[in-house]
C-alpha cells in the first residue's frame, strides 16, 4: 500500500470543492471495499476524501408520507437497529444484516455497496426491487438516478468527475407489498454471492399488481430483469406463474465462470433462487 | 482400557499460557520489535514455470529507503548433499532452490529475490523495482498430466527411482515404490464382490491464521539470532546453519508463540532470507508473509489421483486390496505418498495387498506436511469403496469394518506389524454411540435430503528426540524447561506429567518453551509426538528430581533409604512433603535440577472415526453438516480438554477439506483464490458443535500410556461426509472438494 | 536371535522366505548377517554404509529414528519400511 493524504469535509460544498481540485481522489464511506483495495494494491490514490462527517450523508430520515432516505455513509448496523426501517422495509434490515460479519456491518454502508459497483453487491438487487433512487451531488448540482441504472460496468458507476452519492431514497411500499433478497453462498457467512436475487411483489385482490426482480453476480452489473417481473403482473400467485418468471430471469443472466462458481451452475441457481424468493414474498400474503 | 488412577492426569487444570493468550499479552513472532528493525519483502514469480533470464537489482538498490537486496547468488555455494531437517532425507539443493529460485521458477509465488527497507510499504515498493526477465515455460498442474509422455519437465536432472533403484529416465516422477503382501490376483479371484474406483483430490492448505514471520539479527559478534513462528526451533537452526554454511553453534533460534501450523510450519521459508538481509544491512530484519504469500509461497498439502480396488467375500471378509497412489509433490520431490501407502489399508487385516506409490513433481508450491499428511486423501478412497461394498453386501458399514479391523499382530503391506492398537475399540465405540442410531430428523425444506455416513482413519505418529530440564525452587514450585513449540496446550500436558510424578498440582509447575541454546535437542511439534515424547522426557526428568530429592532427604535425616509416595518423602518417623523438602534442600546440598533427554520409541499409532449427519439441498448441491461425532484412541488423555480440542480441530479441518477448500488454479498455473475470502475454509457458522468420544487403549511403552492425538482425527471426515452425501442422495462422490457445483452435477448425473 | 521381515519385492533374494532369523544386536549387524547369508541382498538394503534412501527401519512396527544404529533385542523383528521422502537429483546419484 502506498501512502496517501486524508481529508474529511464537513459539508457538501466543501466535499465538492475538494473533489473538483483533486480529480484522482477517492471517496471513503465505511472503507470496507476501498481500504482493502488500497492495501492490496488494486487501487491507488493520492487523496482519500472521507464523507462520514457530512450531515446529509449520515442521516436516516423516515417520512410517513414520502418514504425513507438513507445517507450514503450510514453503516448497516444503524439500519438493522432503526425501528421505522425494520417495520416498513423489513427486507432492507435483513440485507443490512447479511453484508459481511458483525465487525464489517459497523462500517459498511448501502451507499458504499452501490458505489463500489460490484456485480455481486448484496444490497443492490434488493434496492432495485424496492425501486430505490440514488441522489447524487456534483459540480452541476443534485441529480436523481434509478438504482438499476447506477452501475455500468464492474467497479464503474454513472458517477462523473467530482460527483458523489449523497443518499438513497426508498418510496413507501403499497399495501400487499413484500420484498426479499436471497443469495447463495457455499458457506453460511463471510462469502461473496455466487448468485443473489432481489424480488418484490405487490398483491392486490388476489392478483399480482406489480413485481420487480433483479439479480447479482450473473452479469457485469447488478441486473434488473424487468420482463421477469412484468410477466407476473395480472396473474394469480401460482407456482406456474413463479416458474415462468424464474425462467425469464434465468434467460437474462449472462454469468461467467470463475473461482467462485462455473457459469452453468450460476445460471441454474438463477432459476432456483428466483423461484424461492418469489415463493417467499407471495407466500407471505 | 485404562484403569490406573492418578491425582492429576486426566483432570482439566487451566493452561499456563491461558491468561496471556486471552488478554493479548502473549508474544507471537510479529510482536517482536527490536530497535532499528528493517522490514523485508520478497519478490515472487508471476509464472508457474519459467526460466530466469536475468535479475537486475540496480533500481531497487538505489531507492533511498533500501538497505539490502538479496538473490539466490547470495547463498554460499556449498556442494549438494542429503540432509534431514525434520522432513526426512532431502537434497540440500531442493531446500535452497525453494528458498530463493535459481535459474528457474517452478511455481507462481516462488521466491526470486528479497529486499530490506525502512518500512513495510517501502520494502514492497522496492521489491517491485527489481527487474526480472523470465522466459515462460509450459506448466503441468496435476499428477496425471505430469506423468504423461512428453509432459514438460520441471527438473532436467531428476531421474525416477523405481523400486529403490535409480533409473536413467528423466521424469517428473521422482519415485515409484511398491508394497506387496500376499497375492492380490489370487485374492481378487476368491472375492464375491469387487469394487474399483478412481478418485481425485485438490491441493489444500493448512490454513493457519498466523502467517510465517521471522526476525533475524546477524550480530556483530558473528552470532545469528532468530525469532520466528515455527513448529521446530531446532529444524530452523539446522536449516539456517546448513543454508548459510554456519556451525549450528553460531545460530540461536527462539520460538515465539505460534498461531497454528498443522505441519505447514515444519519447513523453513523466510528465516535464511531475513538472515542474509540482516548480514548485508547490519540491522535486524523482519519478514512477515501476507496471506497471499502464505497461500502461494508456503507449502500446501498434495492433490492426488488415487485408484483403489477392494475385494470381499459374501460374508464381508476382505480378501484383496490394491491401491495406486499418485501424489503431487509440488515443485520439489517429497509428496507424502509413503505415509499414504502406510495408512491406505492400515485399519484392516487384508491378506493380499499391492500398493503402488508415485511421488510426482508439478508446477505448484512445494508441498509441506498437513496433519496426517497423505492419509486423508487415501482414506477418502478406501473408506468410500468400503461403504459401497457394505451396501452391495447389505452389511452395516461399521459391522463390515469391525469384521476386518486391524488388531495386535496384524501386518501391514509395508511390512510393519501392529502392536496393541485401538482400532476395534474405536469402531465399537462408534457403533455404541447414541449418534449412530439417533433418528436423522425431518429435512428442513422440501428440496432437502438427509443422510448419515461413517469412516475411520489411522495415523502412525512419530517419536523422535526430546529434552526436558526441571528446576526445583525453594517454595516447592518447579520450573520446567522444554523446546517443543506449544500449539495445542502441550505445555500444560507436559507439566502435568512431571507434576504427577512429583505429587504436585499443575499450578506448581512453571513451564517455559525456550531457545535452542537453552535446552537439549528437541524434534518438531509434529507427528502427534509432543505430549507423547516431550511429556515422556518430563516424566524421566521428574524421576531424576525424585532421585536427587531422596538423596537430600537421606542426608538431612542421616538415613540410608528414603521412600517417596503420594508427594511425600519418608524414612521411619521422618516425613516431609515435596514442598517442605524443597525448602530445606539448601541446608544439605546443591540445588535440585532434574534433566532427561530421550529418543522416544513406540508412539503406537492412533485410530479415529467420524459419524456425520448431513443435509443436502438437492436443488443447489449445498451440503450442511448437521451433527458430527469424532471418536479417537488417545491411549491416555493427559488433559482431556486438549485431546478434545485436537479432535474438534482435526474434524473441522476435515470438513473444510471435504466441502469447499481447494487451490483453484488457472490453466497457466495461477492460484485464483489466494485469500481467505475465496479459499473457503469453514467459519463458525458452517460447523455444528463437534461431539467427541475419547477411547483409551494405553500405549504399552509409554509411562502413562499416551498415544499422539494431533492427526488421525482429520483422516476420516471427507470419506464420512461423502458416505453421508450418498446416504442422502444416492450419489457417490469421488472428487474433493464436494462443493455445491460438484454435488449438484453428481445429483444430475446419478 | 532377532527376526527380519523381508519385503515381497526382495524375497527372491531369500529364496522366497518371508521371515528369517539372523544374529545381530544392532540393525547394522543384522543387515551384515543378512548379506552374509543371502548375498543377493548386497546393495539392496545398504550402500556405502548407508541405508538406501527409499528405505526406513522399523522395529516391531515402529519407525526407528536411529536407523542402522538402532539396537535390536533377540525377540524383536526388523522391518524395511518405505522412507517418507523419495527423489534425488542427478547431482547426488
Amino acid at each position: 500500500m502506498r501512502s496517501f493524504d486524508y481529508a474529511a469535509p464537513v459539508s457538501l460544498a466543501e466535499a465538492l470543492a475538494l473533489l473538483a481540485a483533486h480529480p484522482t481522489a477517492r471517496v471513503l464511506a465505511g472503507g470496507t471495499d476501498l481500504l482493502v483495495q488500497l492495501k492490496s494494491g488494486r487501487r491507488e490514490t493520492p487523496l482519500v476524501v472521507d464523507l462520514k462527517k457530512i450531515p446529509e450523508l449520515k442521516a436516516i430520515t423516515f417520512d410517513a408520507a414520502e418514504g425513507l432516505t438513507i445517507g450514503a455513509t450510514v453503516p448497516c448496523c444503524q439500519l438493522t437497529a432503526h425501528a421505522d426501517l425494520r417495520r416498513v422495509y423489513p427486507s432492507l434490515a435483513e440485507v443490512a444484516g447479511l453484508i459481511g460479519g458483525t465487525a464489517v456491518q459497523g462500517r459498511a454502508s448501502l451507499g458504499g455497496n452501490l458505489c463500489n459497483a460490484a456485480p455481486s453487491a448484496d444490497s443492490v438487487p434488493l434496492m432495485i426491487a424496492l425501486s430505490a433512487q440514488a441522489r447524487v451531488a456534483g459540480p452541476q448540482g443534485l441529480r436523481t438516478v434509478a438504482v438499476e441504472d447506477f452501475c455500468v460496468a464492474p467497479g464503474k458507476s454513472i458517477l462523473g468527475p467530482g460527483e458523489f452519492l449523497v443518499s438513497i431514497f426508498f418510496p413507501l411500499p403499497a399495501p400487499g407489498f413484500h420484498a426479499h433478497y436471497l443469495r447463495f453462498i457455499p458457506r453460511n457467512e463471510m462469502d461473496i454471492a455466487v448468485v443473489g436475487v432481489g424480488v418484490s411483489t405487490t398483491v392486490q385482490d388476489g392478483k399480482i399488481a406489480a413485481a420487480r426482480i433483479a439479480l447479482a453476480s450473473v452479469a457485469p452489473t447488478p441486473l434488473f430483469v424487468k420482463a421477469a417481473g412484468d410477466s407476473l403482473v395480472g396473474q394469480a400467485p401460482t407456482s406456474e406463474a413463479i416458474a415462468g418468471a424464474a425462467t425469464l430471469a434465468q434467460a437474462a443472466a449472462k454469468p461467467i465462470s470463475d473461482m467462485r462458481a462455473p457459469a452453468d451452475y450460476r445460471r441454474h441457481l438463477c432459476d432456483v433462487l428466483t423461484r424461492r424468493a418469489l415463493t417467499a414474498t407471495l407466500g407471505a400474503q | 482400557m485404562s484403569t490406573t488412577t492418578y491425582h492429576l492426569i486426566g483432570t482439566r487444570p487451566p493452561r499456563h499460557d491461558g491468561a496471556d493468550k486471552v488478554t493479548g499479552r502473549a508474544l507471537y513472532g510479529a510482536d517482536l520489535k527490536l530497535a532499528g528493525t528493517l522490514h523485508g519483502a520478497i519478490l515472487r514469480s508471476p509464472h508457474a514455470h519459467a526460466r530466469i533470464v536475468s535479475i537486475d537489482t540496480k533500481a531497487a538498490s538505489q531507492h533511498p529507503a533500501c538497505r539490502a537486496v538479496v538473490t539466490a547468488e547470495d547463498f554460499p555455494e556449498t556442494p549438494d548433499r542429503i540432509v534431514d531437517l525434520g522432513e526426512g532425507d532431502t537434497p540440500l539443493s531442493y531446500i535452497r532452490g525453494n528458498m530463493l529460485a535459481r535459474r528457474k521458477t517452478l511455481y507462481q509465488g516462488h521466491a526470486v529475490a528479497a529486499v530490506a527497507a525502512t518500512s513495510p510499504q517501502a520494502a514492497a515498493e522496492i521489491a517491485a523495482l527489481i527487474q526480472v526477465v523470465y522466459e515462460p515455460l509450459p506448466c503441468v498442474l496435476t499428477a496425471p498430466a505430469a506423468m504423461a509422455k512428453g509432459a514438460p519437465l520441471l527438473h532436467g536432472d531428476l531421474r525416477c527411482t523405481e523400486f529403490g533403484q535409480p533409473t536413467t529416465e528423466a521424469s517428473n516422477v521422482a519415485d515409484h515404490f511398491r508394497q506387496v503382501m500376499g497375492d492380490s490376483e489370487k485374492g481378487f479371484a476368491e472375492a464375491d464382490v469387487i469394487v474399483e474406483r478412481e478418485f481425485t483430490t485438490s491441493t489444500v492448505h493448512q490454513g493457519y491464521i498466523e502467517p510465517h514471520t521471522a526476525t533475524a539479527l546477524w550480530n556483530n559478534d558473528g552470532r545469528l539470532l532468530i525469532w520466528c513462528s515455527t513448529q521446530g526451533s531446532f529444524v530452523v537452526r539446522d536449516t539456517v546453519a546448513c543454508m548459510l554454511d554456519l556451525p549450528v553453534s553460531r545460530v540461536r533460534v527462539t520460538p515465539m508463540e505460534i498461531g497454528g501450523g498443522f505441519g505447514g510450519k515444519v519447513p523453513v521459508y523466510v528465516e535464511p532470507v531475513a538472515a542474509l538481509l540482516s548480514k548485508k544491512s547490519g540491522q535486524p530484519v523482519k519478514i512477515t508473509m501476507t496471506r497471499r504469500e502464505v497461500l502461494e509461497g508456503s507449502g500446501p498439502t498434495p492433490g492426488s489421483f488415487i485408484r483403489v480396488k477392494i475385494g470381499a467375500k459374501q460374508d464381508g471378509t476382505l480378501v484383496a486390496a490394491q491401491a495406486y497412489l499418485a501424489y503431487e509433490a509440488g515443485a520439489y520431490p517429497g509428496a507424502m505418498v509413503a505415509p499414504a501407502a502406510t495408512c491406505v489399508f492400515a485399519a484392516y487385516d487384508i491378506a493380499n495387498q499391492t500398493i503402488d506409490g508415485y511421488d510426482v513433481v508439478v508446477n505448484k508450491p512445494s508441498t509441506a506436511p498437513y496433519r496426517a499428511p497423505g492419509a486423508t486423501n487415501a482414506a477418502f478412497a478406501t473408506e468410500t469403496v468400503l461403504d459401497e461394498i457394505a451396501e452391495k453386501l447389505k452389511l452395516d458399514p461399521l459391522a463390515l469394518r469391525l469384521k476386518n479391523a486391524s488388531k495386535e499382530g496384524t501386518r501391514r503391506a509395508d511390512g510393519a506389524k501392529f502392536r496393541r492398537i485401538g482400532c476395534v475399540e474405536v469402531l465399537e465405540t462408534m457403533k455404541a454411540h447414541p449418534h449412530y442410531t439417533a433418528p436423522l430428523g425431518e429435512p428442513s425444506h422440501a428440496e432437502a435430503k438427509r443422510g448419515r455416513g461413517v469412516a475411520v482413519g489411522f495415523w502412525m505418529n512419530a517419536g523422535l528426540p526430546s529434552s526436558c530440564t526441571l528446576n526445583v525452587h525453594a517454595d516447592g514450585s518447579v520450573g520446567l524447561i522444554e523446546g517443543s513449540t506449544d500449539i495445542g496446550g502441550s505445555r500444560t500436558s507436559i507439566a502435568m506429567m512431571a507434576a504427577e510424578v512429583l505429587g504436585l498440582q499443575a499450578d506448581d509447575m512453571r513451564p517455559s518453551v525456550v531457545d535452542t541454546d537453552t535446552i537439549g535437542y528437541t524434534g518438531v511439534t509434529g507427528g502427534s509426538r509432543t505430549t507423547f515424547a516431550t511429556g515422556w522426557a518430563a516424566y524421566e526428568a521428574a524421576q531424576d528430581v525424585v532421585k536427587q530429592m531422596k538423596e537430600r532427604a537421606a542426608k538431612l535425616w542421616k538415613v540410608d533409604e528414603v521412600h517417596f509416595a503420594d508427594g511425600v518423602f519418608s524414612a521411619g518417623e521422618h516425613r516431609l512433603s515435596f514442598k517442605e523438602l524443597a525448602a530445606r534442600v539448601g541446608e544439605v546440598g546443591a540445588p535440585v535440577v532434574g534433566r532427561a533427554s530421550i529418543n522416544a520409541k513406540g508412539p503406537g499409532g492412533s485410530f479415529a472415526g467420524a459419524i456425520v449427519d448431513v443435509e443436502v439441498d438437492v436443488e443447489t448441491g449445498k451440503t450442511s453438516i448437521l451433527r458430527f461425532t469424532c471418536v479417537q484412541d488417545a491411549g491416555k488423555a493427559i488433559h482431556p480438554s486438549y485431546v478434545e480440542g485436537q479432535m474438534q480441530g482435526g474434524s473441522v479441518q476435515g470438513i473444510g477439506w471435504a466441502l469447499n477448500e481447494e487451490y483453484f488454479m488457472s490453466p497457466e498455473g495461477r492460484m485464483m483464490n489466494a485469500s481467505f475470502l475465496d479459499y473457503r475454509m469453514p467459519t463458525a457458522l458452517d460447523v455444528p458443535m463437534i461431539d467427541t468420544a475419547i477411547v483409551e487403549v494405553p500405549n504399552p511403552v509409554h509411562p502413562y500410556g499416551v498415544r499422539g492425538v494431533g492427526e488421525a482425527n482429520i483422516v476420516s471426515p471427507p470419506a464420512a461426509i461423502a458416505n453421508a452425501i450418498h446416504a442422502a442422495t444416492g450419489c457417490r462422490m469421488r472428487h474433493l472438494p464436494m462443493n455445491p457445483p460438484s454435488v449438484l452435477a453428481a445429483i444430475q448425473q446419478c | 536371535m532377532p527376526s527380519v521381515y523381508i519385503p515381497a519385492l526382495l524375497r527372491s533374494a531369500t529364496g522366497g522366505q518371508e521371515l528369517v532369523k539372523v544374529p545381530g544386536a544392532t540393525v547394522r549387524e543384522v543387515v551384515a548377517s543378512l548379506e552374509r547369508e543371502f548375498p543377493a541382498l548386497v546393495g539392496r538394503l545398504v550402500k556405502d554404509g548407508r541405508l538406501l534412501p527409499n528405505l526406513a527401519i522399523g522395529i516391531d512396527g515402529e519407525v526407528s529414528f536411529l536407523g542402522l544404529a538402532e539396537d535390536v533385542g533377540p525377540e524383536q523383528e526388523v522391518q524395511f519400511l518405505t522412507a517418507i521422502k523419495g527423489g534425488r537429483s542427478e547431482a547426488l546419484s
